[in-house]
């Protein structure tokens, strides 16, 4: 998976060429029957499933909340408008379908139902500092205001 | 300016908060549905829930005004007029401003041509606000005597401060209501009082940080906030900043006393689980905590957990303050007839993170008290039980299955003292096109937390 934010404990992903947005390429929908449509890399996942009528749940549509959230089982995107989701999200797959830009051909589970570990009680399962969203990974705090 | 007589004559509202408190009993109640984050693919709705223990209907939802797409997270809403203008008869409390967090748009809901089952007015589209103003995610709806200001999380991007949309009494965008937002670093909620001149305004954080769900850990990164701003209300500036460090942490609710004379306000500060008090001494602002709940350990996880004080309200007559403890579950009654001596005269339990309540009157309760309206007389509090959707998913996962609900706590107004009724029960988990959630309610009159007085 692509995001030029994402800083893993192995440190940052080797240099990439800046993505293209041309061409087309096949997504497959996993959890919908494995159904696949063609589309323009240039759009956004979430338009582009739109306009081959598939219904998914938006909110912001700017990458700002993770209402769209999916989770991308293989291939590549570009996700890096998105300011939505934190280190543990990314790493267990999660993309913003409403700024995520196919760079190859992918495979997704969408909507809901995929969203079982997009969620997490922080005072259950607190995040470790390297799973912060990746803009605020390394940022100083004063982390004993926190109750 | 009406005197508390002269009831004929006048525009919307009330002459007075004691005028207020002799208004008939609440028959109907307009609160906010929702399927964001559900999975159903309906849009939002506006709910208006039967309140007459006489009708036939009492205790359900009798219409739903869906609103134009899905995505939009209706969340607070506001009147076009309030009280504010009770001296104007040429103005009417027709339209219920419904903003959607996550899509910026109005919703201009038209109440007054049947008050049983509401009509879409028009949509101020969330792209039009971003492109005249640079603001999106609005919250709170105020009218300003004609005008009406909300409060605006974010910039068009969706990062802090955010500011104020300002819109004319046309319900036309006018552009940016704030002349200076000084140092504030968030927005959220906000309340004025303008006999002293001045409107408080409190911190949630950016829509980018707080739309996605809650990350603790960000907290102590400094992307929540923690300071309330204290306005020159007619310059429409920021005069002074108060910052509350650890005791307010995320400040939220504003309200100040209903009586437009006094200077006492207070914020519930969600995280830290206080609610702060001010007031005017000597010209000066006095910024004291008041009341502070402890956090819980829940015997399996690390951090322990804050009460999370989501919602404040005060009774017409400036004497109990309310609050929900979402993530415990109990919900609060204080006598504040001395401000800052506040007594506990009331508890209830419902739902919660502690297991102490996850039934209540045979009903499984999903999520905790949550928003709160309370009736003019001070006798019935309405509490629905989901907060956010993001929110809710992270500590009530089970409601996508199970919806919202709203309950009827019956108060002692006199003598302080709640108990929960086991007559009246709105299940949002059974609504037409399955479970939805439930947050904040209004009454087609004015309620405890819609009208300022002049």
């Amino acid at each position: 998976m692509t995001n030029p934010q994402d800083n893993t404990p192995n440190g940052p992903a080797p240099t990439r060429p800046a993505p293209t947005h041309t061409g087309r390429f096949t997504i497959t929908l996993a959890n919908q029957g494995g159904s696949a449509f063609e589309v323009d890399a240039e759009a956004p996942l979430l338009e582009s499933l739109e306009q081959h009528g598939v219904s998914l749940p938006y909110g912001c549509r700017y990458g700002g909340c993770i209402s769209c959230s999916a989770k991308l089982l293989v291939g590549e995107v570009d996700q890096s408008e998105g300011r939505a989701l934190n280190g543990r999200q990314l790493a267990d797959g999660y993309v913003l379908l409403c700024v995520a830009r196919p760079e190859t051909d992918c495979t997704l589970d969408v909507g809901v139902e995929s969203h079982d570990k997009l969620y997490r009680n922080p005072f259950q399962s607190p995040l470790s500092p390297n799973e912060l969203k990746p803009s605020l990974v390394g940022e100083p705090g004063s982390l004993q205001d926190a109750p | 300016m009406t005197t508390e007589t002269d009831k004929t004559c006048c525009g919307p509202g009330y002459a007075s908060p004691a005028e207020a408190m002799k208004a008939p009993r609440e028959k109907l109640l307009y609160t906010v549905a929702l399927y964001i984050g559900t999975g159903i693919q309906k849009p939002d709705y506006l709910a208006t829930i039967d309140a007459d223990p006489e009708s036939p209907t009492y205790s359900q939802v009798v219409s739903r005004l869906e609103m134009p797409g899905i995505g939009d997270e209706l969340h607070h809403m506001g009147w076009n007029a309030c009280s504010s203008c009770h001296h104007d008869a040429s103005k009417e409390r027709r339209y219920l401003i419904m903003p959607g967090v996550r899509s910026s748009n109005l919703h201009i809901v038209d109440c007054a041509a049947d008050p049983r089952s509401p009509r879409l007015h028009k949509v101020i589209e969330g792209a039009e606000i971003k492109a005249k103003t640079n603001l999106s995610a609005p919250h709170t709806v105020h009218c300003l005597g004609s005008d009406i200001i909300i409060s605006m999380l974010g910039d068009a991007k969706g990062e802090a401060p955010g500011g104020f949309l300002h819109l004319n009494e046309d319900l036309e965008i006018v552009g940016r209501w704030e002349n200076d937002l000084g140092g504030m670093k968030f927005n959220y909620d906000f309340w004025y009082q303008p006999r002293h001149n001045v409107m408080v305004s409190s911190e949630w954080a950016a829509p980018n940080t707080f739309m996605p769900g809650f990350d603790l850990e960000e907290v102590g990164l400094l992307k929540y906030g923690r300071e309330i701003h204290f306005w020159d209300f007619e310059n429409r500036r920021v005069e002074n900043t108060v910052y509350l460090g650890e005791d307010g942490l995320v400040p939220l609710e504003v309200r100040f006393h209903h009586n437009p004379s006094s200077s006492h306000g207070f914020v519930g500060a969600a995280l830290s689980s206080n609610v702060i008090h001010w007031f005017k001494k000597d010209d000066e602002w006095i910024v004291e905590k008041i009341i502070d709940v402890e956090n819980e350990r829940h015997p399996e996880w690390p951090i322990p957990v804050p009460g999370l004080i989501t919602v404040i309200l005060i009774s017409m007559d400036d004497r109990f303050l309310y609050f929900s403890n979402w993530l415990h579950g109990d919900l609060r009654q204080y006598d504040i007839s001395d401000p800052s001596n506040p007594k506990l005269t009331g508890q209830v339990w419902m739902g919660g993170l502690l297991g102490k309540a996850p039934e209540v009157n045979g009903h499984k309760i999903t999520g905790g008290p949550q928003m709160l309206q309370l009736s003019l007389d001070g006798k019935r509090l309405y509490v629905t039980t989901s907060l956010f959707s993001t929110w809710d998913n992270q500590f009530y996962p089970e409601i996508r299955e199970t919806g919202g609900c709203m309950l009827m706590v019956d108060c002692d107004a006199e003598n302080g003292g709640m108990s929960i009724n086991a007559g009246f029960f709105v299940d949002f988990g059974k609504e037409p096109h399955g479970p939805a959630r439930c947050h904040e309610t209004r009454y087609p009159g004015g309620d405890c937390t819609s009208d300022i007085w002049l």
